[in-house]
């Protein structure tokens, strides 16, 4: 009774965006941008990305790159975990300049 | 022992006060006929009356004897710790209900199970289209994952580390084991979907989802957690407890492994696993 149900209201259309090829390419394009951040990290960040992350405007080609590929939530979960990571860098990085004060 | 004594006399005149300032709300004929009620003697009635006069904690004498009807100053504490006392036994018993129990369960003989007895009956769809209970998959030792195909990296990791793990254990080892993924966002992974999927990472892993209710029943006996978080228009991540279960072919879970596991970690605990039961 059940399965007849559910086959009824089920389409049969499929999400390509989170496949393995879709996946892989919206990897890539993170892992760029974020390569991009690394490299002009001295310059001043102008632009605001979401979750407060803000980067220079060097890299808004990747970033735009990066959203096209990516699906909205990704992208936000992607650059919550980058500033997570950078606050634990940060605050290793600050704990050794302190030491002895 | 004196002052053990005073202390004794002086909570039964505070007892006293307090009657006497609630009597002094009610008709005073009362109170006299409570007095006569318990055969209150001269003595009796005169130091009663003695210390509503003075209406201070007075050093009594030692003999005194019970003051008038002590237990009606005993109703309003009795029924508050009364009350208490239900509320902790209902809280007990509401707990013991909920409790999972740890390793008997309707059997005692020897059981493989350490830890809390979760899992239960199931009835949901897999790829194909067809109806899967558990009655199906008994026989089978069965690692389950419960995820859902928008994650965006930990859900493709951890399925890639299943199929990994199926592979070392059926070529070194050749130890069967069905590999299930139960999908806990059924409103966007169809059948297809999941086939499409599950198809690039390994064709053994057997997909299941269903409507939400029953899905929901299963994560529930599971005890998965799983909440939609971030939600943009129709977009949206699902917050999991990412964990794996092994249960072996009686359908129990035998253990569950979580994120922190490689897969040659969880291929050795599995080897493990299923080594203990077959000797």
């Amino acid at each position: 009774m059940a399965l007849e149900a559910y086959a009824s209201q089920s389409s049969d259309s499929i999400h390509t965006d989170v496949l393995s090829q879709a996946r892989l390419a919206c990897y890539k394009a993170r892992d760029a941008f974020y390569a991009c951040l690394e490299k002009e990290s001295n310059k001043k960040p102008t632009e605001s990305a979401y979750v407060g992350l803000l980067y220079p405007a060097e890299c808004k080609k990747t970033r735009e790159a990066y959203v096209n590929q990516c699906r909205p939530t990704w992208v936000k979960h992607f650059d919550r975990q980058y500033c997570a990571k950078k606050r634990v860098q940060r605050l290793l990085d600050d704990n050794e300049s302190r030491r002895g004060v | 022992m004196p002052l053990a004594r005073f202390l004794l006399s002086s909570l039964k005149n505070r007892s006293e006060e307090s009657l006497h300032i609630y009597k002094r709300f009610v008709a005073s004929e009362r109170y006299y006929a409570c007095c006569t009620r318990f055969g209150a003697s001269k003595r009796f009635y005169s130091s009663s009356g003695r210390s509503t006069r003075n209406n201070t904690p007075s050093l009594q004498l030692p003999e005194q004897s019970v003051p008038p009807s002590p237990w009606r100053s005993f109703i309003i504490p009795g029924s508050v710790i009364a009350g208490i006392g239900g509320l902790v036994f209902f809280i007990h018993y509401n707990d013991e209900k909920r409790a999972i129990p740890k390793g008997q369960g309707a059997k005692f003989e020897r059981s493989a199970i350490q830890g809390p007895i979760i899992g239960g009956p199931f009835s949901l769809i897999n790829t194909e289209g067809q109806l899967v209970t558990e009655h199906n998959l008994l026989g089978n030792w069965i690692l389950i994952y419960f995820g859902y195909t928008s994650s965006p990296d930990v859900g493709p990791a951890e399925v890639q580390k299943m199929a990994k793990s199926v592979e070392i254990l059926e070529s070194k080892q050749n130890l069967k084991i069905l590999p299930i993924f139960v999908t806990i966002d059924p409103q966007r992974d169809t059948p297809a979907q999941l086939r499409a999927y599950l198809r690039e990472f390994d064709s053994r892993i057997v997909g299941l989802t269903g409507s939400v209710t029953a899905v929901r029943q299963m994560a529930q006996e599971y005890r998965v957690f799983f909440k939609k978080v971030d939600e943009e228009g129709d977009d949206y991540l699902v917050d999991s407890s990412h964990n794996m279960y092994l249960i072996n072919p009686n359908m129990e879970v035998v253990r569950c492994f979580g994120v922190e596991y490689s897969a040659e970690e969880l291929t050795e605990a599995i080897i493990k696993e299923m080594k203990k039961t077959e000797t």
